[in-house]
């Protein structure tokens, strides 16, 4: 069955923003990923499951550019993805989260500028977004603390936010509730539900049932290096 | 001269301002830093070109850096003495006994230092800060640049402990600077000749303004490392 599916709909569009034809990654001898005919719909949040080791964190870093595929064939849009070369277009569309956050040594709020100076936008603009993120992410009362100085589920926070305010097509998380208790678990998918629009996707891999048992919530599950709804 | 009139007569010389050793001191910083500050911009590029570009012989360079690490400051002073003496290939710029031959040993002795501590920084930065750079949409030589710009503090260490290194070395700067008064007499060499004079008091002045060198670079990069530059 091609796992292309009804999900939770923000918006209520469904056009198909990520096609893959054909996915494939291993390890050696061992295939972590053999993947085909997979498709992504906007407006749509998505939970992917499966096993410790079933490639959930590999597959995202892959989507994301951030670790070659032995083959990759699809579109996102109207662009071409391929294992060879992944644009700085793509780059700018789609937004990895990591599982444990890497906050720059700066300031919060710089933090949450860098995507956005990375496109050029003046400095005005940037503080302004910038503000604003903090205060949807509810971290203004650590917005001046060091980055190093924040709980877990503080970083993972900036780390929504860093992602959000760039309003990316496709947002890829892995294991955002991962360690953290359950108040932390709850703010931060209460922040996933807000991050997702008409007119982006979000992909969450996670063991989370908080999040699997979201009415609406699309699952992915990976096994065997396949996917299925 | 017992050591507490010498020492006496060393801050009295000290604290009076006087020319000589002043003159000493002006030598020592001028070259040790300019040293830095032509072998920095390499130094650093170079170290974080051997951790970030992996290429074939790129472990047996990180050897030979780290190798240079131990290599004896007099033995640099000899290889540049050969190159820069008036038969030697280097000999028509007329460099040897110079403050300008001082700066290039000096350079080349702080440059694996600075490589090193570069390199060791990079490679200790963990592979998420390059990829959070990238996914935020940065172009990989800016991803790059992102990377130096959080290991900065450790990159600080190492202009550190370079400066500490070239400033206190005695060996090149005597091959090669000809410990000449008032031109390449600087702090190491200064010492190393009033205290085979008999003159401690100068000696001993001298060697407290290396302690005070030591201490208070010591304190600043526990400052800047501590705090990481935020509140």
């Amino acid at each position: 069955m091609t796992p292309t599916m009804s999900a939770l709909k923000v918006g209520a569009v469904d056009a198909g923003l990520l096609t893959i034809t054909q996915l494939q990654k291993s390890f050696g001898e061992r295939t972590l990923l053999n993947i085909v005919d997979f498709q992504l719909n906007s407006g749509n949040i998505y939970a992917l499951t499966g096993d410790n080791g079933a490639g959930k964190s590999t597959l995202l870093r892959i989507l994301a550019g951030l670790e070659p595929a032995d083959v990759l064939r699809g579109n996102f849009e109207s662009q071409s993805m391929n294992g060879a070369d992944y644009t700085q277009a793509l780059r700018r569309e789609i937004v990895y989260v990591h599982q444990h956050p890497y906050l720059f040594n700066t300031s919060i709020a710089a933090n949450i500028e860098y995507g956005l100076k990375m496109r050029g936008m003046d400095s005005q603009t940037r503080q302004s977004l910038a503000q604003e993120a903090i205060r949807w992410a509810g971290l203004r009362h650590v917005a001046d603390v060091a980055p190093k100085r924040l709980s877990g589920g503080e970083k993972q926070k900036v780390a929504l936010a860093r992602a959000k305010v760039l309003n990316p097509r496709l947002l890829l998380v892995d294991e955002p509730t991962a360690n953290l208790d359950r108040a932390a678990r709850q703010q931060i998918v209460a922040l996933l539900r807000q991050t997702a629009s008409s007119n982006n996707c979000v992909v969450v891999a996670c063991h989370d049932r908080e999040i699997i048992d979201l009415p609406g919530v699309a699952r992915l599950h990976l096994e065997a290096g396949k996917i299925s709804v | 001269m017992n050591l507490t009139t010498a020492t006496v007569e060393a801050f009295r010389l000290l604290f009076a301002f006087d020319p000589q050793l002043w003159g000493v001191i002006w030598v020592s910083l001028r070259v040790s830093l300019l040293a830095l500050l032509i072998a920095a911009p390499l130094a650093i590029v170079l170290g974080f070109l051997l951790a970030t570009v992996p290429f074939r012989g790129r472990r047996a360079a990180v050897i030979v850096l780290q190798s240079f690490l131990s290599f004896p400051t007099v033995v640099v002073g000899l290889v540049l003495y050969v190159l820069l003496a008036r038969s030697g290939p280097l000999g028509s710029l007329g460099l040897l006994y110079t403050q300008e031959a001082m700066i290039l040993g000096q350079a080349v002795i702080a440059f694996p230092v600075l490589a090193a501590f570069t390199l060791a920084a990079v490679q200790g930065a963990d592979r998420i800060v390059r990829e959070t750079a990238l996914s935020l949409g940065a172009s990989r030589s800016r991803a790059a640049f992102t990377t130096l710009f959080e290991v900065r503090f450790a990159v600080m260490a190492g202009l550190f402990n370079g400066f500490g290194r070239v400033i206190s070395e005695v060996g090149c700067a005597m091959m090669v600077g000809g410990n000449i008064a008032g031109l390449t007499r600087n702090i190491p060499t200064a010492i190393s000749l009033e205290t085979a004079k008999g003159e401690f008091a100068q000696g001993i002045a001298l060697g407290f303004v290396l302690i005070m060198l030591a201490l208070g670079i010591n304190a600043s990069l526990n400052y800047f490392q501590g705090e990481g530059g935020m509140k």
